[in-house]
């Protein structure tokens, strides 16, 4: 028998949409990253600190709230709001891929470190995603660039790149001083 | 007798973006105040300059300025034939391959050419200390690791070069 579809926000393909569109739209990640580090924000914050236009914040704190991944903390004004964490797991015949804070984060740091914004346009968001778990090991230092290079099948230079490229966004992700 | 020779990595020059980045002047500002030079191993020049891609990144190639301006050099081919040269670099793969969980297929004796290089110094008798400026943790702890096995106790170090390193360099570093 067939359920009636769930209507509440956290349902799997409203997820999914704002997922793709955080994937896709680096300065709404950028948002989205800058509230999820540095805790409850106002507007007027993220407007200082990450560049984005006013209204274009307005609208994406708008559409992340409505998709459950803000929430208002403080009502009142200016109003302050605290992020939801995203888990997003896709699988396809080619294999599975889970969208974490860590992912989105690495998306908005092509706003800021044009090396990165490169690699996306050479390797798609599955080379950068593939790149990402690299990066863990890499600040583990429990692998190298060139065994990197070896196994995503990169040049040793064009994996140092990204590997230093993406060091910040996982040493952040552990409170480890990094920077977004 | 050069006391020390300073031997550097890939990572440093990525790190250090080109002549135009404060991280980049820092670096060369220390190396040259200090009057050593930066050795490259061959195979770090190669990489270096070896994928016609890399200049779409702004963090591409970024060293020949540096060696037209003499604070970096490219050191000497590795002599396979030394066999210090030879073990050390061996030991080294095996010991990286272990560190990271890998096959021991997948790192290349190649990749160690950091080690080879500074067993080379060190066996001319024309070197008494190496130090390793790398990205490359598993090879530095190789490094650190595998040179007291051949008598050479305490004269290889490395300085991992993340963006303290640079932010802190200074001629005193080198001295």
């Amino acid at each position: 028998m067939a359920h009636a579809p769930s209507r509440t926000d956290d349902a799997p393909l409203r997820q999914f949409q704002i997922v793709s569109e955080l994937l896709e739209t680096p300065p709404l990640a950028r948002v989205y990253t800058h509230a999820d580090r540095t805790g409850p924000v106002t507007v007027g914050e993220i407007v200082t600190e990450t560049g984005v236009p006013q209204g274009t914040v307005y609208d994406y704190v708008d559409r992340l709230e409505t998709a459950g991944l803000l929430r208002t903390v403080a009502a009142g004004r200016p109003a302050k709001y605290a992020t939801e964490p995203v888990g997003l797991t896709l699988s396809t015949d080619a294999g599975s891929q889970t969208v974490d804070t860590t992912l989105i984060a690495a998306v908005a740091r092509r706003e800021t470190d044009e090396d990165l914004d490169v690699f996306v346009d050479r390797h798609g968001l599955d080379g950068l995603a593939a790149a990402l778990e690299y990066t863990r090991e890499f600040v583990d230092g429990t692998v190298n660039a060139r065994i990197t290079a070896r196994e995503l099948d990169l040049s040793p230079l064009e994996a140092e790149i990204v590997l230093q490229a993406l060091e910040p966004v996982v040493r952040a992700s552990t409170g480890d001083g990094g920077d977004c | 007798m050069t006391r020390t020779a300073f031997v550097a990595d890939t990572g440093v020059f990525v790190r250090a973006g080109g002549p135009d980045n404060e991280k980049y002047q820092r670096l060369r500002s220390a190396v040259v105040g200090a009057g050593v030079t930066l050795r490259l191993p061959r195979r770090v020049y190669a990489e270096l300059g070896g994928d016609p891609h890399v200049d779409t990144y702004p963090s591409g190639s970024v060293v020949e300025e540096a060696i037209a301006a003499e604070w970096v050099t490219v050191a000497d081919e590795l002599d396979y034939t030394n066999s210090l040269v030879s073990t050390v670099m061996d030991q080294a793969r095996r010991f990286v391959a272990a560190h990271t969980g890998r096959d021991e297929d997948l790192v290349e004796k190649a990749d160690t050419a950091l080690l080879g290089l500074s067993a080379q110094l060190l066996n001319s008798g024309h070197t008494r200390r190496v130090v390793l400026l790398t990205t490359d943790k598993p090879a530095g702890e190789a490094a650190l690791a595998l040179f007291s096995n051949h008598g050479f106790d305490d004269q290889v170090d490395y300085r991992y070069v993340g963006r303290e390193f640079l932010a802190s360099v200074e001629a005193e570093t080198f001295r």
